[in-house]
């Protein structure tokens, strides 16, 4: 907070935490300020302030005033005890809690997270290991606090100038009610943050819903302007159904998209999406079981790419089947299209380069190649690689 | 069966545009005697006209085609159901597959070939898509299981045979029944006699992993 004010008026941030600390002897204005800027101020990384989030909410603002008139009326009660002259330092430490309370409801998930954490490291106020005798001792210790406290300075009310006296009854006063009502405040400042990250998740299933809505509207405008080439239609409605796939079902893997393919699955779900994208062809990837990608593998996959790409171009067939298996000791992938086929033992130009190059990716890691393919009976690549002993 | 002999259909899906899809798909092939687009007028229309196969969708408002199979083969286990599903997801099939469906198919498959499969359900048989065997063979490989197997461990129905694999294989691989039956070098009766075991397997066994499975497979 300091360093952000500092920052604005271009001020030493240790200059500015100095004189914040000694305006807190000026009759807690300081930490009234602090709490302000707290609530009115938005944070560096963040866009709005607490104040304009609580405000857009309206059961935040029914909360925060709720506790407001609470605690006037608090006040109202102990002047009308004859507790006449509280003091500034009691007002502003009455108006910081409302500032706190409203920090903490309207603050972001991130800055929650952050409070709560601290608060939970505060000791004695963990509130988890609860059991009917700690709350027995609790309590017992919490009234006994706060009537020592009520009755000191009472005593100090009639003898005039007892500071000390004023101080230690108040000092045990709020002693009493931290210990009374310390864990209950912390479980329900937990409540109140799992409460709010549920929202968060409906937000962003939201956003999910808006984006999906998005994509396929777009797709859809893009097909009605393709309408007369229908490669391309198909092309688009099936890049859009491998979106939506990809959003409902497998939402993690998104998440990785673009990063290089960690496990099996992931990198043959590359396949899939780059044959498809650049070939008219549908691609159908069957995988079963799945293991980091390791050299060999990486070496499979790549093979398992060409072959695919090979029987997208040459086999005019309209889909190719992809199916790779992990085992315990191999990964075996099969390539399979049902088109035109060739005779393994006359082939020539292109094609005898992407097969050499398949071959050759194989026998580096120490893997085995088999075609099979005759004319007119479509072609399968069979592709096997042990895995390392260290990954089984 | 009607009496030009072909086969009575009906159609369960919520989406009308799917529903006069696969009408249109199905052409002549098939007699379609009716069309539902819940779970409550489904099991009744069923019942009202015992048709030879039910096309089921897995997704629908009400409890989905596993509340309609659940519904229908308490009271008449002679009906075929033969599910449709967009989704792919390995706990919708599973369940489907699980609640008693003789198939599984994806909504991409050509016309003929979901006549085909509608002959063979129809027949008694099971059908599998490449993916269903993907899944099938996933479920119960023994990386999953490990050595450890659970208490329950039933062999009978909890393992698959080497050759059930290889026919799961061939499928998963896009091999047609006629292809594996010439690749395996039996016939093609014999090739549908181990996927209808695998499919009874899928049903009975009680592989504990397999709901856990289906469900976990989203996670990974």
């Amino acid at each position: 907070m300091c360093a952000g004010l500092a920052a604005r008026l271009a001020v030493g941030t240790s200059a500015i935490r100095v004189a914040a600390t000694i305006s807190i002897f000026f009759g807690g204005l300081g930490i009234l300020a602090y709490v302000a800027m707290w609530v009115f101020v938005p944070r560096a990384d963040e866009e709005e302030s607490i104040a304009s989030r609580v405000a857009a909410d309206r059961r935040e603002l029914q909360i925060v005033l709720a506790l407001s008139s609470a605690l006037f009326a608090v006040l109202l009660v102990t002047r009308a005890l004859g507790v006449s002259d509280l003091g500034v330092p009691t007002l502003a430490l009455l108006v910081g809690a409302v500032g706190v309370l409203v920090v903490w409801r309207g603050a972001s998930t991130a800055e929650t997270a952050r409070l709560r954490e601290r608060l939970n490291t505060a000791p004695g106020v963990s509130g988890t290991s609860a059991g009917w005798r700690h709350l027995a001792v609790r309590t017992g210790a919490g009234v006994v606090l706060i009537v020592v406290g009520v009755t000191e300075l009472g005593r100090a009310g009639s003898f005039s100038g007892a500071a000390l006296g004023v101080l230690v009854g108040t000092a045990l006063f709020i002693g009493g009610f931290l210990v009374l009502f310390a864990p209950w405040w912390v479980r329900t400042l937990r409540d109140l943050s799992t409460e709010r990250r549920e929202r968060v998740r409906a937000q962003e299933r939201a956003d999910m819903a808006a984006h999906v809505h998005d994509s396929v509207l777009q797709t859809l405008s893009l097909i009605q302007k393709a309408s007369d080439d229908p490669r391309e239609v198909v092309r688009l409605a099936r890049r859009e159904e491998r979106e939506l796939r990809l959003w409902l079902f497998d939402p993690e893997r998104l998440g990785r998209h673009g990063r290089p393919a960690e496990t099996v699955a992931d990198a043959v779900a590359g396949i899939e999406r780059e044959v498809e994208d650049s070939y008219d062809v549908v691609v159908e990837c069957i995988v079963v079981g799945d293991c980091p990608v390791d050299d060999g593998i990486a070496a499979l996959v790549g093979a398992c790419r060409e072959a695919t790409v090979n029987a997208a171009k040459w086999s005019g067939c309209a889909e190719v089947a992809v199916f790779v298996e992990v085992e315990r000791t191999t990964v075996s992938a099969f390539v399979r299209d049902t088109g035109v086929g060739f005779d393994p033992a006359h082939v020539s130009g292109d094609r005898q380069g992407i097969a050499c190059s398949v071959v050759e990716r194989m026998e580096r890691v120490g893997g085995r190649v088999a075609v099979h393919s005759a004319p007119g009976e479509g072609t399968e690549v069979e592709l096997v690689v042990a895995r390392a002993p260290s990954v089984r | 069966m009607t009496d030009t002999g072909r086969i009575r259909v009906l159609v369960v899906d919520d989406h009308a545009l799917v529903r006069s899809g696969i009408r249109t798909e199905l052409g002549d092939a098939v007699d379609v005697v009716g069309e539902a687009d819940e779970v409550e007028a489904a099991v009744e229309l069923i019942l009202e006209r015992t048709p030879d196969v039910v096309l089921l969708d897995v997704h629908m408002p009400g409890g989905g085609g596993r509340a309609v199979l659940e519904q229908v083969l308490g009271v008449r286990p002679g009906i075929a159901f033969l599910a449709l599903s967009m989704s792919d997801a390995a706990e919708d099939v599973i369940e489907v597959v699980r609640a008693g469906a003789r198939g599984y198919v994806t909504k991409h498959i050509s016309g003929p070939d979901l006549v085909d499969a509608i002959r063979r359900v129809a027949e008694g048989d099971a059908v599998f898509s490449p993916r269903l065997a993907g899944f099938v063979l996933d479920a119960f490989s023994d990386l999953v299981d490990g050595p450890a197997a659970t208490p329950s461990f039933d062999p009978e129905f909890d393992q698959l045979t080497p050759r059930e694999r290889q026919v799961l294989r061939l499928i998963a691989r896009g091999y047609s029944y006629k292809d594996i039956a010439a690749d395996l070098g039996i016939s093609t009766k014999t090739v549908e006699r181990h996927v209808s075991a695998v499919l009874r397997k899928l049903q009975l066994t009680n592989r504990y992993q397999l709901t856990n499975w289906a469900t976990e497979r989203r996670m990974l």
